[in-house]
């Protein structure tokens, strides 16, 4: 799948997370901001790079502001970001599990 | 946590007399109901108002929470809900104006600061990587040399005028950056106004020909609601516009000198030129200063050339005069795409 | 009748992020996660990608997990059954039930989803919200509708507006009340009471709990955790019930051991439904000792 437009999702409540997404040729851009970025960092770049990869997105701008969300909660926002930046989205549940 | 707060957009348009509920409601907390919002998000308890956050295009303002309600929780919720809305309504970069002492207060709502008026007010942007993936790109257009200018022009459109001042400043430096403002807030759009300056300027060496930004004479940066409600528009309405470009974008190309036209003609630009030695040259920032270099205007039988002028001319279709003002490129797009067909005599 | 407690049907908006991941402390009996009205048109997609990661948090146990779906005549019902049926939700609410027709229907998308999925067939159990009074009068055929079904719930606020009045002292309710009741107690399933809206009047909470227990309610969905306690300890026997149900659960026990057809204690005669009641006063209290 290809980003085609800018979307946004989620919240900056604690507990959840705000992910936008834009075009961007050439790879992918991930730039992370949370206030425990020291301890759960890399853990969260990492959540966020695999769901990416298994909706097959392997080229955009991606802007995380993290305020303590699940795995979980990480995997649905940018899911949910991509659904809405994609032409033509179908909910593949096998590979959104 | 379980809040149970009702969610609720209210529209100038749609609802003209709603705005006085939250014109009473911002009263409570000290705050104006400043000019141009054009949406309110608005949380409610049952039918009290707890929050509120207006958009004005893609600047947030008004914010405020019930001081009862006053929680992190419920501004990082109105904050949200103003974000989606400012997304849906094709805005995604947003702006806000605060004073210095709220930063940490809207840091924890996503927005970053790009510049401080000492004291008196920070502009802030809803990215982490705004201004500086925007310095990002302009440091690869940096070149050397010991004076390296700028120029920021409107061109509304392209006249000789314009031209006489990125010639003189091209020959004063070693590089010159020109600027077309890119807010699409006058008669010309900004396609044309670029194109015009693309085509007046090809022949001139040594110069980069910039796209206008957000950060720079914007809607964003010259925002003036701030100022006027604390009636301090005297001292800093460009504060904001000139720090942006001083504190950023002339360290990102080495910028050592600022070049604009003498004004006789508009007292905002002219206000704007006398802000400016002020902004850029003063001791009052960690950036470098920025040389501001006023060159004369050249003149047409002793009146300076202005766009006004060519836009007054181009009303009562007066292409012979206009001829005189604008280089060709510009005539033929005024004639081509601008020039009201003459009502046949009866 | 199942075995199990429902007294307490938490509901979370499903676009909550926070809640979702962090309700599993409030102990409830059920969650229900909403889809639905609590979540605005904007988030009907985010909603229903949380609810699906949140189904598959390892922190229910104990708990059972509930989703109210949007109708499936809308855009988002049945993107919202594949969903949830995947991620592995006990039970799927269904909004605005008017006619068993509407039970069916969902039954056999359900069925579809399991085989499709691999989940066994018949274990996704269903749950039916009254909220008309087409649904009112309709009961006790959307009650008998489904072997899936476990219980059926009175929703307020759209059938009060259905009947043209509005929530009061509950005597606006008092027929719905009774059919759905009826309906649920012939079919053998649970029911479930309307909604209390105001969260911040506990006085009022307790009486409408007293008297939806009294009526016979399994038991009342909930907004806020708050209420959970206080229902709990409403829906607790009292020591003097708890020791008679001890009693009798003891008698049954012995006369099964003894192979009796019948039960007695105190040389009176026990009937069925008096042992199953004793049975779930001892659970009720198991949960949450007695009243207090």
């Amino acid at each position: 799948m290809k980003i085609v437009r800018e979307a946004l999702a989620g919240t900056l409540e604690s507990s959840d997370l705000m992910v936008r997404i834009a075009p961007k040729d050439g790879g992918l851009d991930i730039v992370l901001e949370s206030e425990v970025i020291h301890q759960f960092g890399a853990q969260i770049e990492a959540v966020v790079r695999e769901t990416l990869d298994r909706l097959g997105i392997d080229e955009g701008l991606v802007v995380v502001e993290d305020k303590g969300a699940l795995d979980c909660v990480v995997r649905a926002r940018i899911q949910t970001a991509v659904s809405r930046a994609v032409d033509e989205w179908t909910a593949d549940w096998r590979a959104l599990a | 946590m379980f809040d149970d707060l009702d969610v609720e957009y209210l529209d100038r348009r749609f609802e003209p007399g709603a705005f006085g509920e939250v014109e009473s409601f911002l009263a409570t907390n000290g705050l104006d109901l400043e000019d141009g919002v054009e949406v309110f998000v608005v949380l409610r308890a049952g039918r009290r108002i707890v929050a509120c956050a207006g958009l004005e295009a893609n600047i947030v303002k008004c914010v405020a929470t019930d001081p009862l309600w006053r929680g992190e929780a419920i501004s990082l919720r109105v904050v949200s809900e103003v974000v989606h809305l400012a997304h849906e309504r094709g805005h995604s970069h947003l702006f806000l104006y605060t004073r210095p002492n709220n930063t940490a207060f809207f840091g924890g709502c996503g927005f970053r600061p790009i510049v401080e008026v000492p004291g008196l007010v920070t502009l802030m942007e809803n990215t982490p990587i705004g201004i500086r993936r925007y310095c990002d790109s302009l440091r690869k257009l940096r070149r050397p040399g010991a004076v390296i200018g700028a120029v920021v022009i409107n061109a509304n459109p392209f006249t000789k005028g314009h031209r006489w001042l990125v010639e003189r400043a091209a020959e004063a430096c070693d590089w010159l950056h020109l600027f077309v403002v890119a807010e699409d807030a006058s008669f010309f759009p900004y396609r044309d106004r670029y194109a015009l300056v693309k085509a007046g300027v090809e022949d001139i060496e040594r110069l980069t020909l910039h796209p206008g930004s957000e950060y720079m004479v914007s809607r964003a940066t010259f925002s003036s609601y701030f100022f006027k409600e604390k009636n301090v528009v005297g001292d800093c309405f460009t504060a904001v516009d000139l720090l942006v470009f001083r504190d950023h974008i002339a360290p990102a190309l080495g910028i050592t000198h600022r070049y604009v036209g003498t004004e006789p003609f508009c007292p905002t630009t002219n206000k704007y030129n006398a802000d400016m030695k002020y902004w850029l040259q003063a001791d009052l920032s960690a950036a470098p200063p920025v040389t501001v270099v006023e060159i004369p205007r050249t003149e047409y039988g002793a009146v300076p050339i202005s766009a006004s002028e060519v836009r007054r001319l181009l009303a009562v279709s007066d292409f012979e005069h206009i001829e005189r003002l604008v280089p060709p490129t510009t005539l033929q797009l005024l004639k081509a795409n601008y020039a009201t067909p003459k009502v046949s005599a009866a | 009748m199942s075995n199990r407690l429902r007294r307490s049907m938490l509901f979370l908006p499903g676009s909550n992020a926070a809640m979702l991941s962090t309700a599993y402390v409030f102990k409830p009996d059920s969650i229900m996660f909403d889809l639905e009205d609590a979540v605005s048109l904007r988030e009907k997609d985010a909603a229903r990608l949380l609810v699906f990661h949140a189904l598959r948090l390892p922190v229910w146990e104990g708990i059972e997990t509930v989703v109210r779906i949007n109708p499936l005549s809308t855009p988002f019902g049945m993107a919202d059954l594949e969903a949830v049926v995947r991620a592995g939700v006990e039970v799927v609410r269904l909004p605005k039930t008017d006619t068993a027709d509407d039970v069916r229907a969902l039954e056999a998308e359900v069925e579809r989803i399991e085989r499709d999925c691999g989940r066994e067939v018949g274990s996704t159990k269903l749950m039916a919200a009254i909220e008309s009074a087409a649904g009112v009068v309709n009961a006790l055929a959307i009650a008998t509708s489904s072997k899936r079904l476990i219980g059926i719930a009175l929703a307020g606020f759209d059938y009060v507006m259905d009947m043209q009045t509005e929530r009061g002292d509950g005597t606006e309710l008092f027929y719905a009340r009774c059919a759905v009741l009826h309906a649920a107690r012939y079919a053998k399933i649970d029911a479930f009471d309307v909604v209390f809206g105001d969260i911040n009047d506990e006085e009022g909470f307790l009486k409408e709990v007293d008297l939806i227990k009294r009526l016979g309610f399994n038991g009342k969905s909930l907004i806020n955790p708050r209420q959970i306690e206080l229902l709990h300890n409403a829906f607790a026997p009292t020591e003097e019930e708890v020791d008679y149900a001890r009693r009798v659960v003891a008698a049954a026990e012995a006369g099964e051991r003894q192979g009796l057809g019948v039960v007695s204690l105190n040389g009176k005669m026990i009937d069925a439904p008096v042992i199953d009641h004793a049975r779930v006063v001892l659970r009720r209290a198991e949960a949450s000792g007695v009243r207090k």
